[in-house]
This record gives C-alpha cells, structure tokens and sequence, in this order.
C-alpha cells in the first residue's frame, strides 16, 4: 500500500463510522473520531464503561494523521524558507539581525538550557491533539486492519432495483450467492498466501471465481428492497461449504508442490542430524540421567517438526450472502 | 502446533495435508438462524482490502522492509536477514563484531516472520540492563510490540516479551516460560551460555522453540567446547556428538584442525560480519597537550590540598582503604575548584566536631574562596571559540561540569549536559541538541551504549581520569568507524601538579593518545592484579620524595604496562589461526556502515 491507498483506506473508515473531519489536507486528516472508531482505536475501555454507566456525555478524541509525512515537511520547509526571506528583507537594521553563535546558529535565548533547567516552559506545540504517522506497516493502521478484519466478517446483501424495475408490476428475479473470500496459506519454515473469492449459486450450486469484482460496481443495500421475493435457497450452507473446500483442494491438486517436498526433505535431514546425536546421548548417558535425555531428544523432534512439516491452511477470512438480480 | 477443533483435515499428498478451518461456517449458520446481525459493507470491503495487503504473495522475498520505511538498514544487515531466513531457516548464531547492528538483524527477522505470519510468540532473553533498550528499539525502529517483562501474568498474555535470563529461569516465572512454545526465541550476550553446567544453559536447552537466534560479539572465548554447546542449544548433531567433534575438529584448547570442513559446517549456521579491518581504516587522531600554569590564588589551593592529603596520609600510615575521598580530593582539584568545594564540604559534615581537622579543612574552604580564575575553563573557552565547531568537553566531575555549562552559558556558547545519570530519553534529547544546534556537549561519562558522536571531531579533556579505560571510552566515543575527519584531541593539564604526572604516564609511556590499543580491557585487567591503578598511582604520589622520584616510578608503571602489552599481542596472534575461521564465516563490512543511533 502505498500512502495514498492508505489515506483512501483510512478515510473510508473514518466516514463509515460516521467521524467528523474537521481539516482535511492532501497529506494529513484532522478528524474527531465518532463514538465507536473512538472504542475501537484509542484503548479507554475504562473510560467508555464510566461513561455508559453513568450517562454522562462522551468526549471523543480528536486525533491528525498523517499520511505523507515526507510531503508535509517538504511544505513546512518551503513555508519557513519563504518567511525567513521575507524577515531578512524587511530586518534591515543592525538591531533586529539575529546574534549568530559560533557555529553560525542563531542563539535564541539560550532556550535549550533554559529549558533543561525548567526556567521557561517550552512552547506549546499544535494545541493538545496527537499526531500521528500512519504508514504501511505503522501501528495504527495494523490495528485498523484487526478493527474492520475482525467487524466485516459476515454480510448480508441485497442488489437494489434499478428504477425501472420499480414502476414494472412484476417483481424482480434475484439469485442467491454465498460469497467465501478465502485465504490459503502455504508454509512450512517459509511461508506463501494466496487470496481467493468464491460465490456459490445456492439455487444451483454453481461456483463462480472472482466474486468480489462481480459485485464490486453494484449498488447494494442491507434492507430487503420492497417487492422483491428472494427464493429459499436450494443448496444448503454445509453443502456450499463442501462444494468450496473441494474447489480448493482440486486447485491446490494442480500446483506445483516441490516448494513441500524440498520442505520434507529439510525435515527428514534435520531429524536425522537430531537422532545421531542424541542416539550417540543417549548410550553415553548414565541410568539416572537417560531419561532425561530422552525428554530432550523428544522435544527437538517436535520442534523440528513444527519448524518444517509442509502444510496448507486455507481458512475463511469473510463472506456472506449477496441478493443479486438475476443479469 | 495445535490444532482447532473446527479444523477439517484432507490430505493432499504423500507428505502435505490440507487443514480446513471451518469456524466462519458455524458462525455464519448461527447469524442466517438468527437473521443477523450482518456487518457493515464498507468495513467488508476493507477487511478483504486490509488482507489483500497484508498478503505474502512469496516464499523468499524480503517483505519487512516495506513495513518500516523509517528504518533504513545497511545492506550487510538486510544480507545477513535474508540468509538466516532462507539458508538457516531461523536458527542463527548472529556473531558480528561489535557495532555492526547485531539487532538491527534480529530486528529485521523477527520482523519479516510477523509480517508472514509464521511468528506470534517470541521470547527475548537479553542481561537485565539492555531489556528495556531492546523494547525501545524494537517498538520505534521496527514497530514491534514488544513489552518488558514486568509481572507473572505476563508471560501468559504479552506474545513478544523481553526479559532477563535470570528472572525467567527463577520460580515461579521458570515452570510458566518452559511450559510455553515459542515461536521464536532469542538471546543477546549468548556467550553467556557458553558452559553448559550453567542453569543457564540448562534452562535455554529445555525451552521449547521453532525458531531461535543466538547473538554474540565473541562466539569463542577461550575455547573451541564453547562455540560447540552454542551450536548444540541451536542445533544439536550439527558438528556431530560430542566426541565426534572432539576427534574431528580438535587438537588442543584453541587449536582446530580440519579448518576448511569447520568453517563449512560453522558457516551453516554463523553469520559473522567484521569490519573490512581495522586499524589502518581509522582517521588519524591528533593529540594535543596543553600545559597551564596555575594563576597564584590557584596554586595556594593546589598546595593546601596537597599538604592537606599527604599529611591525612601519612596519618593513616599508608592505609589506602580509607584514603578514597582523599584520593578524590587530591583528582578534583586538578580539575576546579567547584568540584573541590563540594567534596570538601562533605568531609567537613562527616568529621566530628571537635576533631582538629575541621579548621583545617575550613582553611582549604576559604583557599577556595579566594579563588577568582579559573585558568582551565578560560582556555577552554578559547579553544572552543579557536575551533568554532562541535566539541566535546569531557570532565570526571559533576561540579565542574555545572561549573562550565554555567561559564559557557554566561559568554554565549550554546552548551548540553550529558551524564550517565540520565535516563535513556533524556540521553536522547541531550544527543540531538548537540547534533543539531548546540556547538558543545559537556559531559562526565563516556561509557555506555549507543552515544555515537561521529558528527563531532573535536574533543577536550578537561581533566584527566586516571584510568587508561575510561580515557579510551572518551576518545572512542569520536574516532571510531563512521568518522570521517581526524580526530582532535586537547588534553589540558596544569603545570606542576599530580596531572601533568598522569599525562605522561598516559601519553609517552603507554602511548594511549595516538594509537588504537588493542585488548586494552585485557591488558588493563592484568596490569590491576594487585591493585588498581589508580590506587597505585596514589600511592606513589603520595609517598613520593621528590619530582625525580615519581619520574623514576612512572617510568617503572610504563615499563610494565608495555611488559604486559606485549604478552598479550603474542596471545592474540595465537588465538588468530581460530579467529580467522570465525571470520571466513560471514562478510566484512566497509567503515561507512557503522550503525549510526
């Protein structure tokens, strides 16, 4: 992601949690989170239970972030070089010239000393709200990604009637879908994923790939549309779960599995590096202690194990069902 | 290495297995029962977008650094990530030399197994005084949330935790820690563990872990059987059992055979970087000596003093032991009278009050007293302005440092304190004034770890500490690898006193100034069997009959330093022959790739 598709993510949140932007700025966002992206992003459990029991009126925190922490200090730096000619144009006399230190930096009142020693309170930055840089791989949006992961897992979703359809006197056709966005992760020491997005017609059980992008475009709405019957589904829940786990391992059947084998491979050399040397342990060690070396032995064995076994994960990282008119 | 109970398993092939986790189905059953409630669409979308970037789109690319373009690691560093990822497959012993950014190297691998997911649980063993160093540096360069180990419950709930062997390997924290599995286990200082009688070792052994890194400067200290049980924590069986490696590799303490199977077998799994070597790489440092002579009003106060220790010295009948605030005394004095004064002051509180010393030690105050120059920090303040650039003034003493920054401060020269008292933030924030706006650092300890002052190459010792050790941490602070013009160095020292003593023996005998020595610490180490030097050297002071007298000793001091040093660079070619197998294991890095902070 680079820091636009950040800031486009970011501000997509903020708007569906109904937060108030109060600046907005090509490179930063000054917004007054709404009540929940307040629960979900600043950690005052405390503070949200006291307010919930006592009623008293929430004050959510108002944060900026930054988004192109390189563009804004390039900015402030033109800014800074603009005025300082200006004040080097109208400081003409000798007074107001700047007493220069030795290595040629102005000395401002001594304020690093002075400061230190707690004589002059240092100046009051921004005002009190927290800024903050939110980048690919920064905290903030990491925790951003745990907050919607974990609150967009299961939708339902209904296409909504174009205008025509509305005045027409029969109601429209739709067809049920069971998206399944599923991730599958390939790792034994090292580690590869792959995403896929499944839609299982549940009136056939037909499986189309890409569903996302089918219905990227389409205007969607949470409440069924008036006058529009949506049929029972005629494949069932655990039958669409069967029909995409048999997709998946026929597609997984057609990779190219040596990265697994090099990963057995690994895996039967490392065992056996243990099992001399523990064999070669084991005989030279006493009565009381053979036990004891045996555990051990165990143990590498496991881990070495857990280190390299080759393995597929493919587990579900959301879905739901989409009504969508029949094309 | 568990597996859930909504786990549906099909096997793929003779040796890969399909794991099915079916919990979003039970959920889903349970909201289509329910009719809801559904999630929102936006947060939908961007949790598929969310997990589209979060994706591993490969086995073997370098995927962490995207995800901390604040740092920027040394391409050495990103080489030696990469090679424990996909030629060590996370067991690593890290050996670089000192400096070289062994934890940038952790850092980056611990990372690189977040960001893909293979990593939750890591467990960071490092000495008490580097756990929260090692937070710090893992939270702000690599994002990383790791935590201190603080409280018992801890262990349970924090996933990245860093904490002192010696707490975790004590009840009631052992039984939890060994009943853990960790995803990944590191250990700073791991020469630490290199005898594996040690509880230790013993406890390292018996922790459960998939993946481990071991970092140490100095793999082998003394002999070969410790790198061997480093190799059998990491990976047991790798230079065969115990009396394999003995026959194959072994001929005595320090001496391998089989050189080159050694090194092929060291370099699967030690990565250690050097700098492209050494000595020749460093700018040259210019010495100066700057002979004061004493303003009247301050030699009447260098000679009470004087008086005063040797008498309270010959009182004592040559009992050292009592003598540290005499010795204290007899240094602060050579540097200013403000150090004096506080000293002083205090023994005066501690003396009874009808001891016949007390008048004395008010005639010393009031010598003070009369005291109007200070030769010292006039000079410096002229070399301060003479360089006109960053300086570093260095002084054994708290008082003196006040007394300078308030000296400074009163002629307009921007001046930062640093002391080792301060706590890691502050140290920060005094190391970046300095960098960036003011021109003089004044401060009274070098030691310590991260204060890299390339940037500066000026340095004046206000006073001298009477430990070669100490002298060497100064100047090493300044010309060390990264810096790139010479290194100036003024040593101010008064005429006729004990300092002028100290830099003779410092500068023409043990030639401490000019060169790099190497294994200081060693020799340093030996030199202080009996005694320490310092203490030797109040000694000498104080019984000391004439001038001609201490020359005469000083030069006995030196005599037996050179002895010593050259005892010790015969061992050192000695132990090269196996040091040259522990360098042919990794890379040698240009000077330029010094870790800056």
């Amino acid at each position: 992601m680079n820091a636009r598709q950040v800031q486009k993510f970011v501000m997509r949140y903020l708007e569906a949690t109904d937060c108030h932007i109060v600046e907005k700025h090509p490179a930063y966002v000054t917004v007054k989170l709404s009540p929940e992206a307040d629960k979900r992003l600043t950690n005052r459990s405390y503070y949200w239970s006291f307010v919930e029991r006592t009623g008293a009126p929430p004050e959510t925190m108002t944060f900026t972030f930054v988004f192109d922490p390189d563009k804004l200090k390039a900015e402030a730096e033109a800014k800074q070089r603009q005025s300082e000619a200006k004040s080097r144009q109208s400081a003409a006399s000798p007074q107001a010239s700047q007493l220069l230190g030795p290595s040629g930096q102005p000395i401002a009142g001594d304020s690093i000393l002075s400061r230190y020693f707690g004589i002059t309170p240092a100046p009051l930055g921004t005002g009190r709200i927290p800024r903050e840089e939110v980048t690919f791989g920064s905290k903030r949006l990491l925790q951003l990604f745990d907050v919607v992961k974990a609150e967009g897992r299961h939708v339902q979703l209904f296409e909504e009637p174009s205008a025509a359809d509305r005045r027409s006197a029969e109601s429209s056709g739709y067809v049920s879908y069971l998206m399944v966005n599923v991730k599958i992760e390939l790792a034994c020491d090292m580690k590869r994923d792959e995403l896929h997005s499944f839609g299982v017609d549940l009136s056939t059980g037909e499986l189309h790939e890409s569903f996302i992008e089918t219905v990227a475009g389409k205007k969607l709405t949470p409440r069924l549309p008036p006058r529009v019957y949506i049929a029972r589904p005629a494949v069932s829940l655990t039958r669409a779960r069967t029909i995409v786990e048999q997709h998946v391992e026929k597609l997984l059947k057609r990779y190219d599995h040596s990265w697994a084998a090099a990963a057995h491979e690994r895996l039967m050399d490392e065992l056996s590096r243990v099992d001399g040397y523990y064999e070669d342990a084991v005989k030279a060690a006493g009565d009381e202690v053979r036990r004891e070396v045996e555990k051990q032995w165990n143990k590498r064995r496991e881990e070495i194990d857990w280190q390299y076994r080759p393995k597929i994960r493919v587990s579900v990282i959301n879905g739901g069902l989409f009504h969508l008119k029949r094309p | 290495m568990h597996s859930p109970s909504t786990e549906h398993v099909r096997r793929l092939n003779e040796h890969l297995d399909i794991h099915f986790d079916r919990s979003w189905f039970d959920e889903m059953e349970a909201r289509i029962q329910k009719n809801g409630p559904w999630d929102d669409r936006t947060k939908f979308e961007l949790a598929y977008e969310a997990e589209q970037a979060s994706l591993v789109r490969s086995f073997d690319e370098l995927l962490c650094l995207a995800h901390i373009p604040q740092l920027k690691p040394l391409p050495h560093q990103i080489e030696t990530a990469k090679k424990v990822l996909h030629q060590m497959r996370g067991r690593a012993i890290l050996a670089d030399e000192v400096g070289l950014g062994k934890t940038i190297e952790a850092g980056l691998v611990i990372k690189e197994y977040l960001v893909r997911g293979l990593v939750r649980k890591v467990l960071i063993l490092v000495p008490a005084s580097l756990v929260l160093q090692w937070v710090r540096e893992l939270n702000q360069k690599f994002g990383i949330p790791a935590v201190a180990q603080k409280k018992e419950y801890m262990w349970k709930t924090c996933d990245i935790i860093v904490a002192s062997i010696d707490t975790a390997k004590r009840d009631p924290h052992r039984d939890i820690v060994l009943g853990e599995e960790y995803d990944m286990l590191v250990v700073d200082e791991a020469h630490k563990l290199k005898n594996k009688k040690t509880s230790n070792y013993k406890f390292v052994l018996e922790l459960r872990k998939k993946y481990c890194m071991l970092l140490t400067a100095t793999p082998v200290q003394n002999d070969l059987g410790e790198l061997y049980n480093l190799i059998t924590l990491l990976k047991p069986g790798q230079l065969g059992g115990q009396g394999q490696f003995a026959a194959n590799f072994v001929v005595g303490k320090r001496l391998p055979k089989n050189e080159d199977k050694l090194q092929e077998e060291l370099a699967k799994v030690m990565i250690r970087n050097r700098r492209s070597d050494g000595e020749m790489e460093f700018t040259k440092r210019v010495v100066k000596n700057i002979p004061l002579t004493l303003s009247p009003d301050e030699r009447a106060l260098y000679d009470g003093v004087c008086n005063f220790v040797r008498g309270r010295y010959e009182e004592s009948r040559g009992d050292l032991g009592s003598m540290l605030s005499l010795v204290t005394l007899q240094r602060e004095v050579c540097s200013s009278r403000d150090a004096v004064f506080v000293t002083l002051v205090n023994l005066f509180k501690k003396t009874a009050e009808d001891s016949p010393l007390r008048p004395k030690i008010w005639e010393l105050v009031e010598l003070i007293r009369n005291v109007k120059s200070n030769t010292k920090a006039e000079k410096t303040l002229e070399l301060i302005r003479a360089i006109g650039d960053k300086t570093i003034v260095f002084t054994e003493y708290r008082a003196s440092q006040e007394y300078l920054l308030a000296f400074l401060k009163e002629r307009n020269i921007t001046a930062v304190p640093y002391r080792g008292g301060m706590n890691r933030g502050k140290k920060d924030w005094m190391m970046d004034l300095f960098r960036n706006r003011a021109q003089v650092m004044v401060a009274t300890e070098a030691g310590g770890e991260g204060i890299n002052l390339q940037f500066c190459h000026h340095i004046i010792n206000f006073d001298l500490p009477w430990n070669p050790m100490r002298v060497e941490q100064r100047i090493g602070r300044v010309h060390r690898l990264g810096q790139t013009e010479d290194v100036h160095i003024f040593n101010l020292s008064t005429v006729g006193t004990i300092e002028e003593h100290i830099l003779s023996l410092l500068h023409e005998k043990i030639n401490m100034f000019e060169m790099v020595i190497g294994g200081l610490d060693t020799i340093l180490e030996r030199f202080e069997k009996q005694t320490s030097l310092e203490s030797s050297l109040f000694k000498m002071w104080a019984e000391a009959k004439s001038d001609e007298d201490i020359r005469r000793q000083l030069d006995r001091l030196g005599d037996s330093f050179r002895h010593i040093r050259e005892e010790v660079e015969q061992e050192r070619k000695e132990r090269a022959r196996l040091g040259a197998i522990l360098n042919a294991v990794g890379q040698s890095v240009p000077p330029e790739a010094e870790v800056n902070p």
